[in-house]
């Protein structure tokens, strides 16, 4: 009995708030309450944004509790977790400064536009070097398969170059057929089957088979 | 070592050797660009001839959901898109619900259109909202209620005060969005407002949705694109150039593909360097 | 035709300080693939992780205030309920009252799954089977030199249809792909290899697209083009 609302209960939940988007999608119009501002569905779906806000704390958490690890154990990368305890800290401040003044501190946009900004390109364009050396390494038409899949490949690549068509004009016409009807069996079939999966798995985890989402009671 | 012959050197290069190779061949391709030639694929004619349907007052919503590492791909299409929805007369609210560095792309648009900003006034032109997380869920609030999600625009102007949204709530007084990603927020948009409930007023059916998106997008999204769903599809620093070679506006995306030119030739040279390696050393096995 | 507007390099010495600071945590991350792991890359790399987490805590509790605390504020006393659920996500760091986070989990799931399950449907499934079976118009070419689209000509209708059936009966494992069946799964794999191989080309146009804008960067910093 003390199980219900620790398991049961849970599910319950999920599965009526479910099911009150699905009627607004579907019937939303004909039931009153439920559709348009204000209304059930509206408002179950505020609720769910400001849960989804208010979770970021539990990511700071634990790289906060990740790197205090590191600090007290007196570790190799000791120093680095304290400088990003130190400067997190630091950030944070001039951040709850500006939500209370409503004035955006000039160091804050300073570190924002100058640290931030180009620290995450810079992270996301290094992939560009791991996929040349890889391609290089691993780009071998050892079989049928990978014949198709390099040929592929190699046409789209000289076809989204506008070096392609200098070299062959055969280049973007083949590469631009390989992207507008050569790829689409393979990607609608993945787009549907995804699809499919994706139905199978929100039904298994209403109906309280997928218990992923959930932790264990210990 | 002895008995190693030039291929199986080749297959054991450094990999840094490749890392400097590229680097300094997407670098040095910008100090004297060339501009060769662009062709237009169907998917971004497409969506250029949707930013030209737009009437006078007709209210389009960019929705940027790129942050600054995708501004290769995405951020030339976004000022082009932009330029044209001043050039046809259009009205524009700009939001975004996926990234945290909205306000340096927007402020970086603002920039590079300076006869576009100066004319237009904002809260009557355009209005920018800026960034608020939720994903799908936001998408599907501001299909009926802008308000609940954006009270009030980056000034702290409530909302109910903007001379733009006075009679906008929702998404029957927009005509379509476009929607700059990086993953999935067209498809947000495509499933909540395209095949949604709400009806555009003047049309009668539900706001349609373009992208202007990465270039992975261009594979992932082409059946989305080819199904009706979406209008038009921009993909990467090509389909970006295609745009600017459409709409007048040489921007950075133009200047790009020299080095995109470049680049790839040297790693389709690379790939067939490889295989014949791996062709030479096989039979040498044999 | 409209020339790429130019902005002017900066004279404020903050500013130029910034892009120069940008400029060495650019190339501090870049040591790593261009050299070897190194101090320089790892205090730029922590540098990252403490800026965007603390910018999007703020980033957060900015969106929070204008969409709960000012409603709670001006009278929406509803706005408490969801308040509560949010802090009750905190209960998973407590491994006994842990249970207590499945409520504000549960919202959650229930909300993401029940507007995707009404909503995937149309697009992702029914619109492409449609666009798939829906031939080309009477009169279409057979045979259309690249027509850029499945329905510009039969042979490219044909193509995508044959496809798909193919593709799709690759991904269906209830049964054994042998037979008259294996044929056609083997088909099946050579069309997602094909989108596979379309797939790859468009990456590395991506990929290459961020590190060539970096290279820009760089060249914008040192004044060697307009910034």
């Amino acid at each position: 009995m003390s199980q219900i609302y620790k398991r049961e209960m849970v599910f319950i939940v999920a599965g009526v708030v479910a099911f009150v988007m699905i009627l607004d999608y579907f019937f939303g119009k004909n039931i009153p309450g439920i559709s348009g501002a204000g209304n059930l569905s509206s408002t179950l779906q505020t609720w769910a944004l400001i849960i989804q806000l208010m979770a970021i704390g539990l990511g700071a958490i634990n790289l906060i509790q990740v790197h205090y690890r590191q600090i007290s154990r007196k570790t190799n990368m000791a120093l680095y977790s304290a400088w990003f305890m130190v400067f997190f800290a630091i950030l944070l401040l001039l951040g709850f400064y500006k939500l209370a003044t409503g004035v955006e501190p000039y160091p804050y946009t300073w570190i924002f536009a100058n640290v931030y900004v180009s620290l995450g390109a810079t992270l996301y364009a290094i992939t560009g070097f791991y996929i040349f050396s890889a391609a290089y390494r691993a780009f071998r038409a050892r079989n049928i398969d990978a014949a198709i899949l390099l040929i592929g490949g190699i046409f789209v690549l000289l076809a989204n170059a506008p070096i392609g068509e200098v070299i062959w004009g055969g280049f973007p016409l083949i590469g631009n057929w390989f992207n507008n009807v050569g790829q689409v069996p393979g990607m609608r079939t993945f787009t549907v089957v995804g699809a499919l999966g994706l139905l199978a798995y929100g039904f298994r985890a209403l109906i309280g088979k997928e218990r992923g989402f959930y932790s264990e009671v210990q | 070592m002895s008995g190693q012959n030039i291929w199986d050197k080749l297959q054991n290069v450094d990999r840094r050797v490749f890392y400097w190779i590229l680097f300094i061949a997407l670098t040095v391709p910008f100090l004297s660009p060339i501009g060769l030639p662009i062709t237009v694929t169907p998917s971004t004619q497409s969506y250029y001839d949707g930013l030209k349907s737009i009437q006078s007052g007709e209210v389009v919503v960019l929705s940027i959901n790129s942050g600054v590492s995708a501004w290769g791909d995405c951020l030339p299409a976004m000022i082009a898109s932009v330029h044209k929805v001043y050039d046809q007369g259009g009205k524009l609210i700009v939001w975004s619900i996926g990234y945290t560095d909205v306000d340096i792309t927007w402020a970086k648009i603002k920039e590079k259109l300076p006869d576009v900003f100066s004319k237009w006034k904002e809260g009557e032109n355009y209005v920018y909202f800026g960034y608020c997380p939720g994903q799908e869920t936001n998408v599907a609030l501001l299909a009926t209620n802008i308000r609940a999600i954006y009270p009030k625009d980056v000034r702290g102007v409530s909302t109910d005060q903007i001379p733009l949204m006075k009679d906008i709530n929702g998404a029957n007084k927009i005509k379509f969005v476009l929607s700059s990603d990086t993953g999935d927020a067209q498809m947000y948009y495509i499933r909540q407002w395209k095949n949604g409930q709400v009806n555009y007023e003047k049309t009668g059916k539900p706001p349609t949705v373009a992208e202007m998106g990465i270039a992975m997008n261009k594979s992932g999204d082409m059946a989305y694109y080819l199904s009706g769903d979406e209008f038009g599809l921009v993909a990467g620093s090509r389909g970006a150039a295609e745009l600017e070679a459409l709409t007048g506006y040489k921007g950075d995306a133009t200047i790009t593909m020299d080095s995109i030119s470049v680049s790839h030739v040297l790693l389709v040279l690379a790939i067939i360097l490889t295989n014949i390696s791996m062709f030479a050393t096989r039979g040498k096995k044999k | 035709m409209i020339e790429n507007i130019a902005v002017l390099y900066p004279t404020d010495p903050l500013a130029i300080a910034g892009l120069w600071t940008a400029l060495f945590l650019m190339l501090a991350i870049y040591s790593y693939p261009l050299w070897k792991e190194n101090p320089v890359y790892r205090f730029a790399e922590h540098t990252f992780v403490a800026t965007a987490l603390a910018i999007g805590i703020i980033v957060n509790l900015q969106s929070l205030m204008n969409t709960a605390v000012t409603p709670l504020m001006k009278g929406s006393f509803l706005m408490i309920i969801p308040i509560i659920l949010g802090l009750c996500m905190y209960f998973l760091l407590v491994p006994k009252q842990r249970w207590v986070s499945r409520y504000p989990i549960a919202i959650l799931v229930g909300s993401s799954l029940g507007l995707g399950i009404a909503s995937n449907p149309l697009p992702s499934i029914i619109n492409q089977i449609i666009s798939t079976v829906t031939p080309p118009k009477a009169g279409t070419a057979v045979w259309a030199m690249f027509p850029g689209s499945p329905t510009g000509d039969w042979f490219s209708f044909a193509f995508v249809a044959v496809g798909c059936v193919c593709a799709t009966t690759y991904f269906l494992l209830t049964y054994e792909h042998t037979g008259p069946v294996k044929p056609v799964t083997i088909a099946g794999r050579y069309f997602i290899m094909l989108a596979l191989g379309a797939y790859f080309g468009n990456t590395v146009l991506f990929r290459f697209s961020m590190l060539a804008e970096r290279g820009q960067y760089i060249l914008k910093v040192l004044g060697l083009v307009p910034l």
